[in-house]
């Protein structure tokens, strides 16, 4: 081999290298997905599973260093929460709903979805049961369109003397809505969920950031 | 041709050793370009202050990232020496083309102005982003290998199609003109360098630094707009679109520059004797494209200075709310957009004319019907660019317009199609890679053309916008037409540029897994894309699965052709290193009349010519032997 192959294989090598570190970085974000949470088992008498999730102004530094301000979902898993959306829930069952809502109301843009759809039963807001809210009182939404599921969360208002201002916000403490129902998953699959009111704080039309990104005001619902 | 006295060769004086090592180089430039960016950022942070509400609330800081990009690309071409010239003569040093003096393999990582080296240059990087696009494109069939979210998350996926054809789209506009044109449109001139040889090493590093940006936007978050970089997403989107928007701001200035080189090199520097009627047909393609280039390139960089500012500083220019127009982005966007397309597919039009007459021993077919074939599309391809907007809120009355010129615009490109089938006619070809890739075109152009008609019409289009139908149209004519003629003229080519043959029966193998996988992937995405799968979102419906599965797998066999490409060039230019005769296709035009490797100053005496390059059937009087095989 001469010497400039030589060369040009060792200038290789080391070019390879490189490009193997970014191919892995590209690799781990490219193919991040937020932590799947399974659903906790409801109660007994009720059967199914339950997720226990809060909605929050600021997801806060200790959830995401990089975006501290952006508004989002947590989960209850382990008696803590957690900041993912990707849930797992049991095909053909029924999964019990709650949700502590301590964001502001932001408004939705298309009032049809201010209504409850999609429910076993009747959904509750404070403990009594609703089927409408006032579009603009609505904070966010949990939706999961292929299943049919439409639920408006209302707001705090804003003159809330006790606002969770970043996560965690601990129900027990500080002003919230509480919201409940219960939907019924069906067949085996991976279904959308997603919040509908453009809450994402900032971007014009509030549809940027959070709003894109997953983990925050989207994700999936694994039904194994 | 024949060649006469005329201009003494200027004789390259050496640089002191310290100089090549210490001096302005790749090395110099990153480190520039890395502390450019960070000074940037710091400043950028100072300017930016926490007032502006968006900055408060979402964490992000574009002003900074803008201009630490700007900062870093600055210092980047500054590493490279590109202020040395302008700051000597300042100081009242004469004028010199010094950078062109450097020898040996330093000179590739540096600024040099030999047309040569910045071809090899524009080769290397431009393979290096196609290969990025290339593993981009093999993600997204990895996730669309299932029909929900699995591999990739929807944000990724979304980013990844962004990166895959904003790379590609971005890069390939300068795939043919960057290595090809710049190495042999010189020679093809009997010129002996292009008319500005700085700017033509600026235009490739601005590229490479424009697709290293690119790359960074997964730092940043990516962005989710695809290459389109649409109003509104683009202004809700997170940082990673400020790289998209340098990037192609950057890519612009790049395409601006090249073209007005080009353009002046061939308007001014041509050989006595190379009357416009016996410049090579590619030098006409070049010429046209070049034309696109300077006219399309600065409404882009306009555009996405506006899109910069409306993300930056609160302006409005593309914000309905604000009193601005969305719109108003689209229409300008695909004012570049669509010359664009055909700035991907001339050049690659004037290749396969430049070698059909080669492979084929005739003359080329109808040389002033090609010629006005490609000025026609050139004139055309400015009034076309709202058939992309046929569903996006445009005029109803400006519909059949747009429909109609889309549709003339045929006419043009079936002259080169037609002066192809001309030399081609009871012609007894040669088969080489290269006579391959360029009949490959053939057949790939016209899937791509005849599809085109369904997205030109508004009614049909109406259907197939925004599906994989379009993505199928799109890929066959810029892929099949631009892609293969760029592998042609490789194979073609490069044995001038490298002194050395490619193994032929790796070549011969590269061609058919990458025609074959080529039409296996994109044949199944019209059906798919009439069934209604839509174009930039990971899931799709279940009943599609089947042939999705189809598609990526033919996507991978697609992409391990590269890999035996890649494999060929490295076993061929770097283990075996057979040296190539000097004339092996038995051309006839200028650049395989002069010794390998070319001088630096090409030609000992300024040629004067006295015919055109496709006179086949009369003897060639230099350096001609007997054809050799395929790929040699």
């Amino acid at each position: 081999m001469s010497l400039f192959a030589k060369k040009l294989l060792a200038v290789s090598a080391a070019v390879l290298a490189i490009g193997a570190l970014i191919a892995l970085y590209v690799a781990d974000w490219a193919t991040s997905f937020p932590k799947e949470v399974a659903a906790a088992p409801a109660p007994a008498n009720s059967g199914g599973a339950s997720l226990t999730l809060e909605t929050v102004a600021a997801v806060g530094g200790k959830y995401s260093p990089t975006h501290p301000s952006w508004v989002s979902y947590l989960v209850r898993t382990n008696n803590r929460w957690e900041r993912t959306t990707d849930f797992t829930v049991p095909a053909n069952s029924v999964v019990h709903v709650t949700i502590y809502q301590f964001d502001t109301p932001t408004g939705l843009r298309n009032p049809f979805l201010s209504q409850v759809q999609g429910t076993v039963g009747s959904a509750t807001l404070d403990g009594k049961p609703f089927t409408t809210i006032p579009p603009e009182e609505a904070s966010h939404t949990f939706a999961v369109p292929e299943l049919g599921v439409f639920v408006p969360l209302a707001g705090v208002p804003e003159e809330s003397k006790h606002p969770c201002e970043e996560a965690p916000c601990e129900p027990s403490t500080m002003d919230h809505r509480t919201i409940t129902f219960t939907f019924r998953t069906g067949k085996k699959g991976r279904y959308r969920w997603q919040c509908f009111v453009p809450c994402g704080a900032g971007w014009y039309f509030g549809n940027g950031g959070p709003m894109q990104t997953l983990g925050y005001m989207d994700g999936f619902i694994d039904v194994v | 041709m024949t060649t006469t006295a005329a201009v003494p060769t200027p004789q390259p004086t050496g640089r002191p050793l310290w100089r090549r090592l210490i001096g302005f180089n790749l090395l110099t430039a990153v480190a520039l370009g890395v502390g450019g960016y960070y000074l940037g950022w710091f400043i950028g942070h100072q300017i930016s202050a926490k007032s502006l509400a968006y900055q408060e609330k979402t964490s992000e800081n574009d002003v900074a990232l803008l201009v630490a990009y700007l900062f870093g690309v600055v210092g980047f071409l500054i590493g490279l020496g590109f202020a040395n010239y302008p700051v000597s003569r300042l100081l009242g040093r004469p004028a010199s083309l010094r950078e062109k003096e450097e020898e040996g393999i330093g000179r590739y990582f540096g600024l040099c102005t030999d047309h040569k080296v910045v071809g090899m240059q524009y080769l290397i990087g431009i393979g290096l982003f196609f290969f990025i696009g290339g593993v981009n494109a093999m993600l997204i069939r990895t996730e669309l290998l299932h029909s929900t979210p699995t591999f990739v998350g929807p944000g990724q996926y979304i980013s990844l199609v962004g990166m895959h054809g904003t790379m590609m789209m971005g890069m390939m506009t300068s795939g043919i003109l960057g290595p090809f044109a710049n190495y042999f449109v010189p020679i093809m001139l009997g010129a002996r360098r292009m008319a500005f040889p700085r700017i033509e090493a600026l235009t490739f590093w601005l590229l490479m630094a424009a697709g290293f940006i690119l790359t960074s936007t997964i730092f940043f978050g990516g962005f989710p707009t695809g290459w389109t970089g649409y109003e509104p997403l683009n202004d809700q989107a997170v940082m990673g679109m400020d790289s998209y928007i340098i990037f192609f701001a950057l890519v612009g200035i790049s395409m601006c520059l090249l073209g007005l080189n080009m353009m002046a090199t061939i308007i001014t520097m041509r050989a006595p004797g190379l009357t416009w009627s016996r410049l090579p047909i590619f030098v006409w393609s070049v010429l046209a494209t070049a034309v696109l280039m300077v006219l399309a390139a600065p409404v882009l960089v306009a555009t996405l200075t506006m899109a910069a500012l409306d993300r930056t500083i609160d302006t409005s220019f593309f914000i309905p709310g604000g009193g601005g127009s969305s719109y108003l982005f689209e229409n300008l966007f695909w004012f570049f957009g669509h010359p664009e397309v055909y700035i991907l597919a001339l050049p690659g039009f004037g290749i396969v004319l430049e070698l059909l007459p080669v492979f084929t021993r005739k003359p080329l077919w109808g040389y002033r019907l090609a010629v006005s074939g490609m000025l026609g599309v050139t004139l055309l391809s400015f009034f076309v660019w709202q058939h992309h907007l046929f569903v996006s809120g445009i005029n109803a009355d400006l519909r059949p317009f747009y429909m109609l010129s889309t549709e003339i615009i045929s006419i043009p490109t079936g002259f080169i199609f037609l002066c192809a089938m001309g030399t081609l006619w009871k012609a007894r070809s040669s088969f080489s890679v290269p006579m391959l890739f360029c009949l490959a075109w053939v057949f790939n152009f016209l899937i791509g053309g005849l599809s085109g008609v369904f997205v030109s019409d508004t009614p049909s289009d109406t259907s197939t916008h925004g599906s994989f139908f379009t993505m199928a149209h799109f890929h066959y004519t810029i892929m099949g037409g631009l892609i293969f003629t760029f592998f042609a003229a490789i194979y073609y080519w490069v044995p001038k540029m490298t002194g050395l043959r490619f193994n032929e029966r790796l070549a011969k193998l590269h061609f058919w897994l990458m025609f074959i996988a080529f039409n296996s992937t994109f044949l199944p995405l019209f059906a798919i894309g009439m069934m209604g799968q839509p174009r930039r979102v990971s899931q799709y419906a279940p009943n599609l699965h089947a042939l999705n599965t189809w598609v990526s797998i033919s996507a991978f066999v697609l992409g391990l052709s590269m890999l035996i490409f890649i494999a060929n060039t490295v076993y061929s230019m770097i283990f075996v290193r057979l040296p190539v005769a000097m004339n092996p296709w038995r051309s006839k035009s200028i650049e395989w009349q002069i010794p390998t490797p070319v001088p630096v100053y090409n030609f000992e005496q300024v040629p004067v010519f006295d015919s055109d390059p496709y006179d086949y059937g009369t003897p060639i009087h230099v350096g001609g032997t007997r054809p050799e095989p395929a790929g040699a």
